[in-house]
């Protein structure tokens, strides 16, 4: 995960890029995720992102960082130069997630037994994945207080997506 | 006037009783009460009490030249046609997903029918003969279809026990893994995590996937070609998803209805005085070695393996390594959680659970080439 602060016309935005794979990222401005892919990586001059912080050319993954986030930045800033679209806020995957209990394989949700606000033991049982036929019992990894639920009855999840988050993280 | 002669044609039934017929039909209430009280494969297990008890009553009709279970035996146990049919839709139910994400888990599958060969060999110092002594030790492989098939054409004699003893412990895999498990491991190599790798497998390798096992084994393993071809043909048309229909009619309607012809026959088999031998005894419990050797020796190659890695196989895999697809992969996982509720070993296990199930085939092929069955 890499934090960016940027102030742009004045308006001050605090963007979380998260590394999911070479080319996906997660992007989080304010309250919005955005799941980001990347598609070109042009080596541009050396740009300066955040003061002080020189884009390395041969660092890809600050480079391709970088660029995701040139994609995304147009999006929450009141129409600047917009020059590429922000991609559309896609209906929250929820990709995986620091902290979050992410699902340990692919599977279909079958049951979630904690809701936002509830208080759970390290290991209670938070949620159950049908794999390969198999109900898992997912448990919760730490004691503490669910933040968000990210997952439905009924839905396909990957490998890495978040379940629940908890407060503080 | 009602004179003896009549009397005795009327009670032609009581007065053919014996006492082996009685007890093979307690032995099929036994089955009855495991398959519906105790939901041990209830699938086949009823179906093969029934046989049993309808073969086993006096005169059965049943049982005549053109009797029902006669003509089901006729039709799809001597000529191999039955297992072979149920493989169609075991390999429509199968994912190799896992196995092909890793491959190197193929060894897993081989080293899961090591119990065959040496309960091949104790067979034949307990004096059956190699024929029998091979078909004693598939039941190792805990696959009934394969144990059906290997049986039927090395001892067609001994069809009843064998496949009873296959499909019995086959549901005792939940029963019999874990205590092999726990003893062949420690608890730090239980506690080893796999993670699971999300590498993508392609549509296209799917689908090569069966067409070249096929291939491959088909020409390595002649005898295996008939299992090991319909298995992948059952896969194939799952992967391909060009024929939805014959693919749920494989793994749905048709394994259903061979299921319990497949039952029905064998259950036929077990008729008193051929069934009630020492050797019936001894097949069941060479057969539950065969099982647990196939099981440790798993577990012991699996251990090899995560030396090699430098820790990062959970020996427990090697136990999904016998056949029995996808009960086995499945048992390790709960073995696996119970430990430590965070660890997924699942798809790991079902990758060597679905080598097994390859393995075991190609075992069952190896065995009938060294017997020369066929000529």
């Amino acid at each position: 995960m890499r934090r960016y602060k940027l102030d742009i016309s004045n308006r001050k935005f605090v963007i979380d890029v998260q590394e999911l794979a070479a080319d996906r990222f997660e992007v989080i401005v304010g309250d919005n995720t955005y799941e980001v892919s990347l598609s070109g990586d042009e080596d541009m001059s050396e740009a300066t992102i955040t003061p002080g912080l020189p884009v390395k050319a041969s660092g890809t993954s600050t480079t391709a960082t970088a660029n995701a986030l040139a994609r995304v930045r147009n999006e929450p800033a009141p129409a600047t130069n917009a020059e590429t679209p922000a991609p559309p806020p896609a209906p929250r995957a929820a990709a995986g997630k620091k902290g979050a209990l992410n699902a340990p394989m692919p599977g279909v949700i079958l049951e979630v037994n904690v809701k936002a606000g509830d208080t759970v033991t390290r290991g209670q049982q938070v949620a159950i994945l049908d794999a390969m036929k198999m109900h898992n019992v997912i448990g919760a990894p730490r004691a503490g207080t669910i933040a968000e639920v990210f997952v439905s009855v009924g839905q396909n999840v990957n490998h890495g997506d978040a379940i629940v988050s908890f407060t503080g993280d | 006037m009602i004179d003896h002669e009549t009397i005795g044609l009327l009670l032609k039934g009581v007065n053919a009783v014996t006492w082996q017929s009685l007890v093979m039909i307690g032995v099929s209430f036994v089955l009855m009460y495991l398959a519906i009280a105790k939901d041990y494969e209830p699938l086949l297990l009823l179906p093969i009490a029934a046989g049993c008890m309808l073969a086993n009553l006096p005169l059965s009709p049943l049982m005549a030249e053109d009797g029902m279970l006669k003509v089901l035996y006729n039709m799809g146990i001597t000529n191999e046609l039955f297992p072979l049919l149920i493989f169609v839709g075991i390999g429509a139910l199968t994912d190799f997903g896992p196995l092909l994400e890793n491959p190197r888990l193929v060894l897993l599958g081989a080293a899961g029918q090591f119990g065959i060969f040496l309960t091949l060999i104790l067979a034949l110092l307990l004096g059956f003969t190699p024929n029998e002594a091979a078909s004693i030790g598939i039941i190792g492989a805990i696959d009934g279809p394969t144990s059906i098939y290997v049986s039927g054409i090395l001892a067609p004699h001994m069809l009843g026990p064998i496949t009873v003893a296959a499909y019995s412990y086959m549901s005792l895999v939940p029963i019999i893994l874990p205590p092999i498990i726990r003893l062949l491991t420690t608890k730090n190599e239980r506690l080893i995590r796999m993670p699971y790798s999300s590498r993508k497998i392609s549509r296209r390798t799917r689908i090569m996937f069966p067409i070249v096992v096929t291939v491959l084994v088909g020409t390595l393993v002649p005898f295996a070609t008939p299992l090991i071809g319909m298995l992948m043909l059952g896969n194939l048309m799952k992967e391909s998803g060009a024929v939805e229909r014959l693919t749920k009619a494989s793994a749905g309607e048709i394994a259903n209805a061979v299921t319990l012809f497949l039952g029905l026959a064998i259950g036929s088999t077990m008729v008193g005085a051929e069934f009630l031998k020492t050797s019936t005894l001894a097949i069941l419990v060479l057969g539950i070695i065969a099982f647990g050797v196939d099981a440790a020796a798993g577990v012991l190659f699996a251990k090899v393996l995560n030396w090699l890695s430098g820790g990062k196989v959970n020996p427990m895999i090697g136990a999904a390594g016998i056949s029995a697809f996808p009960m086995a992969a499945r048992v390790v996982q709960r073995v696996a959680q119970e430990e430590d509720f965070e660890n997924f070993l699942l798809m790991h296990a079902m990758g060597a659970n679905a080598a097994g199930q390859v393995a075991s085939v190609v075992a069952g092929g190896v065995l009938l080439a060294l017997m020369g069955a066929g000529g």
